[in-house]
């Protein structure tokens, strides 16, 4: 053999063992589950106990733990600054796969305005699922002079809006779908919790937007009625011919605004890990977190709590928040221009 | 299920194992975290829900509210002892309570704190439960035109509060509106006043700022000046005993009722928060009295109206919460959390199926109540021997207990040193005569009064004065401001008549 083809060979050898390697790797990555005996998980909730990202953190974490053999799963409470800074401690976390947290999509719309304080950026985290699908609904009150929506979008006067504050996800909400709907909405801000309901209920105010599981108290003692539902789409207990907004005739661009509220309505109670967590123990989250959503005893105890239970997991997580994220830049643009109004 | 059913099986099912022994499990837990400067009811609160998880609802109840309704008894403790008071609401109680404590008359202030509320809290919880029948008009009369105005009539009080200067308590009211502007503005999302700090964009808590301005401030007090907390040199002067309390609040038993249904109301009325409410009580019972002078001073009626308030509050504070999901007071706002832990809705069914569940509580509330003071009342006249001791024994216990409660509230370091901050400002504060009371109350109903203020100028413009509920309102808080004026001015016309 000449010189020329004895290197000939050493590249190819070198090449194919490259893109062999390559084709190894991409393979199934075994879950690393020994890593996790004996080992103590810590879960973030970016809120205060108690209420609705706590209870699924705390449900979740118990059978993640069966699925974790050995280890333990404690959950870390750090609420602020409407979940920022629960996202922050955990995208700041070591990753070693032995912290994992939750927090509110509408984190998304803040990351895309920029909003003071961020530390983190979503397109990063290593996802590991996401536990529900959230239905929204605008309702009116009962005393209100609206009976279908198209008498909402043809009123000559604003309609008034209770939200918890500029900034805040309802508050953006409000007005994206207020600009992709050409509707009147003219949210008025101060309303923390519950209160913007009990303005519903008052008269003071004649319509809200709100998830769907928060609002069925409402709903089913008739002090309201639903006249549009957005996100995942549902059609029990008050939903019965309720049109859903994919059904209403819109804009291009109203399109795509409506298509990023509806995609962040479905990313409901979600979990990650910081970045760059070694991928055999990124696996072994995921395979137990699976394993947890879909065991049934986990989900006969959620249905007991009334959680609403829609899974997803890993990289389709992952996809759908990229998605949001990865707007044309005119379209985000015009988000920025919308939600800083 | 009719009302006198429910109210029977609402009894039964308390006196049941376990909610039973659950409560008399959390029932001293409460008092600790009440007697410890800076532990608060509401950090307790929040360790206790995980533990809820998988309890029936009875049984979670009977654990959370067992330990909640009785940290402001045992919050009473510090503040007439050192002027520290235990939770926020107790920082009323320090008022009189703690000059009573100088005169050597701390059993006599404990022994009326805790009788007090008893008292309150069992006035408070009957209260709630006549009020369940027509529970839906009156919360629902109340909105943000009204909560202004309430705002308003608490913040007017700061006039009562101010001790000797009008002008100092002012000032001092006003740096309050200002500190509970920091943070998060609604109205724009605009965050004010946070220096850059994310720790801030939430607003400075509460807690974090109490056991500065009064456990910190109180220390740096005794260690410069050293000697004992009581001036006279005994306790066994006839009519400052533990006992002497207990009858003082029979005596006044007309104040104990009428404060009651006023912290039972504000709590009851969602978005005024049931913290003012001691401080409004304590106004209240100041305008009152017969003994106007002794106010300041160190006047038993002054710790009787604040207690029986501030115990009376979470009453009233648990209708809205139960009926609407829409808390009467921060400790609500936790405790809703566990309604979802324990699957339980707030709601119109919880007054339709689950009545017996509601009076379960309002029976909780009562029993508790009485258990926490069968419990502190024998320690009460050991404990005020206390102030007999040299300051000095008692610093670094005060220091640590401060500050470990602050920083178990939030769990952040930045807290300790907000409250080493308000420490020094409080001293401040001590040194040159400004009352704290009303830096305080500006603290507590700062944000709300601003946002209760935009929210109605948004709906309603400035028509909004006009509603009748908030126009009487206004009435009444120009009345209590203006009225001592007017009868200065009539005493000195008279006065110069008669010359």
């Amino acid at each position: 053999m000449g010189k020329q083809t004895k290197i000939y060979i050493i590249i190819l050898v070198f090449v194919l063992y490259f893109f062999g390697m390559q084709g190894v790797t991409k393979a199934a990555v075994q879950p690393d589950l020994n890593f996790y005996k004996g080992k103590l998980v810590t879960y973030i909730v970016a809120t205060k106990p108690g209420g609705g990202y706590d209870t699924y953190a705390r449900l979740i974490g118990k059978y993640l733990q069966k699925y974790l053999p050995g280890s333990t799963v404690i959950i870390n409470n750090v609420p602020g600054a409407g979940h920022i800074i629960g996202a922050n401690t955990l995208y700041k976390a070591a990753p070693d796969g032995l912290t994992i947290g939750t927090f509110n999509t509408g984190l998304i719309y803040s990351q895309i305005v920029g909003q003071e304080g961020i530390q983190f950026d979503l397109r990063k985290f290593s996802w590991i699922g996401k536990a529900s699908s959230e239905t929204r609904v605008f309702i009116v009150g009962a005393k209100a002079p609206y009976r279908t929506f198209k008498d909402i979008l043809e009123s000559k006067e604003p309609i008034k809006m209770p939200s918890s504050g500029v900034g805040s996800q309802d508050h953006n909400e409000t007005m994206i779908l207020a600009y992709a709907l050409g509707a009147k909405f003219q949210p008025v801000p101060g309303y923390a919790g519950k209160e913007g309901e009990m303005a519903i209920i008052r008269g003071e105010v004649p319509a809200t937007i709100g998830s769907y599981t928060g609002l069925i108290g409402m709903i089913k003692a008739k002090e309201c009625r639903v006249l549009l539902q957005f996100g995942a789409k549902r059609t029990h207990a008050g939903l019965e011919n309720v049109p859903h907004i994919s059904e209403l005739k819109v804009s291009p661009t109203g399109k795509a605004l409506i298509n990023l509220v509806n995609n962040v309505d479905l990313i409901g109670r979600l979990t990650a890990a910081p970045p760059n967590v070694p991928v055999a123990r990124l696996e072994a989250l995921r395979y137990a977190y699976k394993k947890t959503l879909t065991d049934p005893d986990f989900r006969k105890e959620a249905e007991k709590l009334g959680l609403d239970i829609d899974p997803a997991y890993g990289d389709e997580v992952k996809k759908m928040v990229l998605d949001a994220l990865n707007q044309p830049p005119e379209n985000l643009k015009l988000l920025k221009s919308i939600i800083s109004q | 299920m009719s009302l006198w059913d429910a109210i029977w099986s609402g009894l039964a099912g308390v006196l049941t194992w376990p909610a039973f022994g659950l409560m008399l499990l959390t029932i001293p837990i409460g008092l600790i975290f009440g007697i410890i400067p800076g532990m608060g009811g509401n950090m307790g609160l929040a360790l206790l829900i995980p533990f809820t998880f998988g309890m029936k609802p009875l049984e979670g109840f009977a654990f959370l509210l067992g330990m909640h309704t009785v940290v402001h008894t045992g919050g009473s403790i510090p503040a007439i002892l050192f002027d520290t008071p235990g939770t926020g609401p107790n920082a009323a109680t320090c008022i009189e309570g703690f000059p009573m404590a100088q005169k050597g008359e701390a059993g006599r202030a404990l022994g009326a704190a805790l009788t007090s509320s008893m008292l309150g809290g069992i006035i408070g919880a009957i209260f709630m439960a006549l009020i369940i029948p027509v529970l839906r008009p009156v919360v629902l009369a109340f909105g943000p035109p009204e909560f202004f105005m309430l705002a308003m009539m608490g913040l007017a009080f700061i006039s009562l509060m101010s001790g000797k200067s009008l002008l100092k308590g002012l000032m001092a009211g006003g740096m309050g509106l200002i500190i509970s502007f920091v943070g998060m503005d609604p109205q724009t999302g605009i965050v004010r006043f946070s220096f850059g700090l994310l720790q801030l964009m939430d607003g400075i808590n509460i807690v974090t700022i109490v056991v500065g301005l009064f456990a910190l401030a109180e220390v740096i007090d005794m260690a410069i000046k050293g000697g004992t907390i009581a001036h006279t040199k005994s306790a066994d002067i006839k009519g400052t005993g533990v006992w002497q309390g207990i009858k003082d609040t029979f005596t006044h038993w007309w104040l104990v009722i009428r404060t009651s249904i006023i912290g039972g109301i504000i709590g009851f009325i969602p978005g005024l928060g049931g913290d003012a409410a001691a401080f409004i009580c304590y106004g209240h019972a100041l305008q009152t009295s017969k003994r106007k002078e002794e106010f300041g001073k160190g006047c038993v009626e002054g710790v009787i109206g604040v207690d029986a308030a501030h115990n009376a509050k979470e009453g009233g504070a648990l209708i809205p919460t139960l009926a609407f999901g829409v808390p009467g007071s921060s400790g609500m706002a936790i405790l809703l959390g566990a309604f979802m832990i324990l699957g339980v809705s707030p709601g119109k069914e919880m007054f339709t199926q689950n009545l017996n569940l509601v009076f379960s509580m309002v029976w909780i509330l009562v029993i508790a109540n009485i258990i926490a003071v069968i419990l502190c009342l024998p320690f009460a006249g050991p404990l005020s021997k206390i102030t007999f001791l040299r300051t000095s024994v008692m610093i670094p216990f005060i220091l640590v207990c401060g500050i470990l409660g602050s920083y178990l509230t939030t769990s952040r370091i930045s807290d300790i040193i907000i409250t080493a901050i308000f420490g020094l400002i409080g001293y401040g504060m001590k040194r040159f005569d400004y009352a704290r009371g009303p830096l305080i109350l500006g603290i507590v109903l700062g944000k709300i009064a601003e946002n209760a203020l935009h929210i109605s100028l948004n709906l309603y413009g400035l028509k909004f004065i006009f509603r009748p509920i908030a126009f009487i309102i206004l009435v009444i808080t120009l009345g209590t401001v203006l009225y001592p004026a007017y009868k200065e001015h009539m005493k000195k016309k008279l006065a110069e008549e008669g010359r």
